[in-house]
């Protein structure tokens, strides 16, 4: 995750993201949110990113999670994504959930 | 003839009260079908000789409700005489024996009703975002589905 810093200059108003980053809402269930101690949280990471890379981020903030990497995947604006190789392009305000094995039924 | 009696409708419900069987049975209830077919997930209060004290389920809300809309709809490409889908999913802590899951379909005459509901089950498990968590006497299990792909089931 990255700081955002307040920039004071003249010309357009500075807006609170860069065309670089996003700020995203990630939620956690089950036994990921058991191990990250918490449901949501909002995250700023890089517009362009891997599902895998955007894990990376995620666990350097719970390292707890770690444990749990072979079983998650993601689901990015409700579409489930593997933690692979696939660049996902997040807008400002995206749901990024951490979706461990499911057992509904 | 009413012509508003022949549209399809899906009913897709996740709450944490108690589930009515006749409740969810009679939403499905069309005079144009001769067949409604029924499943009931029930709570068992056994898991390899552990004894169950009960069941706790969360859903990723918003998500299994979309989920559950796109089963219904692979629903009525499969199977297009299905007239009503009903799937009533219970959230929280559900005691033992107590459904967690009842899903109703409704069709003209009874092969497609029984094949829809038990698609509807099984891709249920194997893709909406909801978990079930075992409580036994002195700890605990968060389940993982066979159908599960993502699930390490055999490390």
């Amino acid at each position: 995750a990255v700081q955002q810093g307040a920039l004071f200059r003249h010309g357009p108003a500075p807006t609170t993201g860069s065309a670089l980053l996003a700020q995203v809402s990630v939620l956690y269930f089950a036994r990921s949110a058991e191990l990250a101690g918490l449901r949501c949280e909002t995250l700023t990471v890089p517009r362009r990113i891997t599902a895998l890379q955007l894990w990376e981020e995620i666990v350097k903030v719970h390292p707890r999670l770690a444990v749990i990497q072979d079983q998650v995947i993601f689901a990015v604006r409700q579409e489930y994504v593997l933690l692979g190789d696939q660049v996902l392009v997040l807008q400002p305000g995206d749901e990024v959930a951490v979706i461990p094995p499911i057992s509904g039924g | 003839m009413d012509g508003s009696e022949d549209v399809p409708k899906d009913f897709i419900k996740l709450k944490s009260e108690k589930l009515s069987v006749d409740e969810v049975s009679e939403l499905v209830i069309s005079p144009y079908c001769g067949a409604v077919s029924l499943f009931i997930g029930t709570t068992r209060n056994n898991f390899e000789g552990k004894n169950v004290i009960r069941l706790e389920y969360e859903a990723y809300t918003s998500m299994a409700e979309t989920e559950i809309k796109k089963i219904c709809r692979d629903i009525r490409q499969k199977w297009p005489s299905v007239k009503h889908i009903a799937v009533y999913h219970r959230l929280g802590v559900v005691p033992i024996t107590e459904a967690s899951v009842i899903i109703a379909v409704s069709s003209p005459h009874r092969a497609e009703s029984l094949e829809a509901v038990m698609y509807c089950i099984n891709t249920l498990k194997a893709s909406v975002p909801i978990w079930k968590k075992e409580i036994y006497e002195d700890e605990y299990s968060w389940k993982e589905n066979k159908e599960c792909f993502w699930a390490n089931s055999e490390k």
